[in-house]
């Protein structure tokens, strides 16, 4: 998360909460390298990607779970999972998102 | 401080960390952050500070398993890496170009004041006018800094050579032919360098690609110490056995 820890930052000062999701792993082909995050914050303003624009909206969606319970929870995309289909990663890879809140 | 402040200090200060944070495993979510130097913040995963030096040094992102079979992400800050050339000729200017392009830092010294000027090298970020040994003392090269030497005279290269190899660059290399390579050779165990010292320097530095231009030669260079950071061949993907991204080995 260190490309939009300003924006976080911002956020932050502003009052608001806010949710990191990071590419942790992948595997074959991705189309973000590792350490790349999406912030969300409780608003729902957005910075930064984990991937090419194909999952950040189910990403999003988890984002508001883990707004509601303060659990972090680890996401998998990628040609194995069911999401596949609708999420369809371009390269044909696979990517877990650790989604978090950050203090 | 919260995480995010402690966070956006570090990234500032230009100082090197580790972020670990479990992603699976007992504990999951917690961070911890280690500074180089081995001062930590918050509570996280024991069995992987012990790791961390080795990740910073790494310099690249990456999912650690732990022998619990922890998953601990960890994700590393600090400055992005220097090249430092040696040698204020044409190819310095070509360098820093390319290092411009990759967000890296570059610094380019020589003793010859006529050819360590800002006309004739006005990409590079820092210009020294220095012998070898003092501009080494100035800029410090340290793990994350390639070193490239071009001067094309001994009296230059030598030094510049040694001092090199007693600093913890991550890549040393030096332009020259062939026969130049084997002459140097020969001065630098005269002059006492330990002979596999001597092997680990890249001479002629650069990746084949038939490079001929300055621009073309400060590609291969620059081609060549990205690979050897991370540990690659530098061969044709196609033709490749491993990933295509450098992850987790």
């Amino acid at each position: 998360m260190k490309e939009i820890l300003p924006e976080i930052e911002a956020w932050k000062k502003d009052g608001e909460r806010v949710v990191v999701a990071t590419v942790v792993a992948t595997r074959r082909s991705a189309p973000r390298p590792i350490g790349t995050s999406l912030a969300i914050s409780e608003s729902g303003k957005m910075c930064g990607s984990v991937s090419g624009g194909c999952v950040e909206s189910d990403v999003f969606e988890n984002a508001q779970e883990v707004f509601r319970t303060g659990e972090p929870k680890l996401l998998s995309y990628g040609i194995s999972d069911d999401l596949a289909w609708s999420v369809c990663l371009p390269c044909g890879g696979e990517i877990d998102v650790f989604v978090e809140p950050v203090e | 401080m919260s995480l995010v402040e402690r966070l956006a200090a570090l990234a500032a200060s230009g100082d090197r960390g580790v972020l670990l944070t479990i992603v699976e495993g007992n504990g999951v979510g917690s961070n911890l952050l280690v500074l180089e130097g081995g001062e930590t913040h918050g509570e996280g995963p024991d069995g992987a500070a012990a790791l961390a030096d080795e990740v910073i040094r790494r310099g690249r992102n990456r999912l650690l398993v732990l022998e619990d079979g922890a998953k601990v992400f960890a994700e590393v800050y600090g400055p992005p890496p220097r090249l430092f050339v040696y040698g204020a000729v044409d190819t310095a200017e070509a360098l820093c170009r390319g290092a411009k392009l990759l967000g890296w830092r570059s610094i380019v010294a020589d003793a010859r004041g006529k050819f360590a000027t800002r006309e004739r090298i006005p990409s590079a970020d820092e210009l020294i006018v220095a012998w070898p040994e003092e501009a080494y003392a100035q800029v410090e090269p340290d793990h994350q800094t390639a070193i490239v030497v071009l001067t094309h005279d001994d009296k230059f290269d030598e030094p510049a050579l040694i001092g090199a190899l007693a600093t913890e660059a991550f890549y040393v290399g030096a332009l020259g032919s062939r026969r130049n390579q084997e002459r140097r050779r020969e001065r630098l165990l005269e002059a006492g360098v330990a002979e596999a010292d001597i092997d680990g320097i890249m001479g002629p530095c650069g990746l084949d690609i038939g490079a001929d231009t300055q621009e073309e030669t400060a590609l291969s260079i620059l081609g060549e110490i990205l690979a050897v950071r991370a540990r690659r061949e530098g061969g044709f993907l196609k033709q490749a056995k491993q990933r295509i991204h450098v992850e987790i080995e």
